[in-house]
């Protein structure tokens, strides 16, 4: 048995082992106070820039709320694209072994976004919108399903900062904490899927690519970490936080040299990971 | 006729203008005469799929309102001509 179905096999049993009921498991007050935390104040997208400091404790408070709304959108939005390219290889001749996961991966992500989709619509009223569009390509399969596990795996390992941090957290709601928690922990599985899967894919699939599709992957693999960084930074949670010209804003943060420090940060272990791998030769700027 | 500024000269310029630049920039291998309003933009590979969401901050700043995300499709960002009467035509998204 290879190191990788050795993982499936661990990993489904793990996932059977903590299957839950998504309408019982996480009761939702009918609100929340929206001047508790709801994001650990040191992840806010504005923390530690000149925004942050001319902010009162109550504002900070209320954009804590609005980040959240934002941090589980973009899950929503980023599981939604995984859930689609997992449905696609379900069952695939090349993913058949991994089957029983995937299964266990599609209930899961899909039972995350029941809990962050009600969060946001219950207490906020709305999801925010993706702003990322797919354009037609015409990469090869091989190419497209490297892709869709490699930018989950990015994707997923920056958000569990996130949720290990927040889940642990107890100035935050309780709400906002148990879903932290609940995700970081299932989440985990998933990374474990992920770090297994990605250097297994790039080894198989490497040494027949030519050079120029391997500089392409790179390239894009290097866009998408930035692509993900932006969404953390959105103008339409800034507004709904009663923020002036939120789009300036979203621009002095992005651009502060503590948020880039920030995103350095939370990246280095994926991006580490990436590069040990094979898979990146050099860390993307941020 | 909207107006918005250059960074470094603070010379005025409209927004089409402004959307080339923003295109052109993110390309260091291309002039800005590279870029005309009819110049195929996604099959040029001028515009990777991965920046949209920039362009679309970008845009909502110079018109200073959100984009309806959900009614756009790739055929938006065909060009620039397609680009400019898309987000600063009458009626917008």
């Amino acid at each position: 048995m290879t190191r990788l179905a050795q993982t499936i096999t661990r990993l489904c049993a793990s996932s059977r082992r903590t299957f839950r009921n998504p309408y019982t498991w996480l009761v939702f007050p009918d609100e929340v106070n929206r001047t508790q935390w709801f994001t650990s104040p040191e992840l806010i997208s504005l923390y530690r820039t000149p925004v942050w400091d001319s902010l009162s404790e109550r504002q900070r408070r209320v954009l804590s709320f609005w980040e959240a709304v934002n941090f589980y959108s973009l899950n929503i939005h980023g599981e939604k694209t995984l859930m689609e390219g997992v449905a696609r290889v379900l069952y695939h001749g090349d993913f058949l072994d991994a089957s029983d996961y995937l299964h266990h991966l599609l209930d899961e992500e899909n039972k995350h976004s029941i809990y962050f989709g009600t969060f946001c619509r219950r207490y906020a009223g709305k999801i925010y919108p993706d702003r990322k569009l797919a354009f037609p390509s015409d990469r090869a399969a091989g190419e497209e399903t490297f892709l869709l596990f490699a930018m989950a795996l990015i994707f997923e390992e920056i958000v569990d900062v996130y949720n290990a941090v927040m889940g642990k957290d107890d100035r935050l709601d309780p709400v906002a904490r148990r879903i932290n928690a609940n995700h970081h922990a299932e989440e985990t599985r998933h990374l474990r899927f992920g770090r297994e899967l990605v250097p297994e894919l790039w080894r198989q699939a490497a040494h027949e690519w030519p050079s120029d599709t391997i500089t392409r992957i790179r390239a894009h693999l290097e866009h998408y970490v930035r692509a993900v960084w932006r969404e953390y930074y959105n103008p339409d949670a800034y507004r709904d936080a009663s923020l002036d010209d939120p789009w300036a804003i979203q621009n002095a943060a992005w651009s502060h040299p503590n948020a880039r420090r920030h995103r350095r940060t939370v990246s280095a272990g994926c991006i580490g990971f990436l590069v040990d791998s094979g898979v990146l030769e050099k860390e993307p700027v941020l | 006729m909207t107006w918005v500024f250059e960074n470094v000269s603070r010379r005025p310029v409209g927004t089409r203008e402004a959307l080339r630049r923003w295109i052109v920039e993110r390309r260091p291998d291309i002039t800005s005469d590279a870029i005309d309003d009819h110049t195929p933009l996604i099959e040029g590979g001028y515009l990777e799929s991965l920046d949209v969401a920039d362009l679309l901050l970008f845009v909502e700043q110079l018109r200073g309102r959100s984009i309806d995300v959900d009614s756009l499709t790739p055929g938006a960002f065909r060009d620039l001509d397609t680009l400019h009467s898309t987000f600063f035509g009458d009626p917008g998204p």
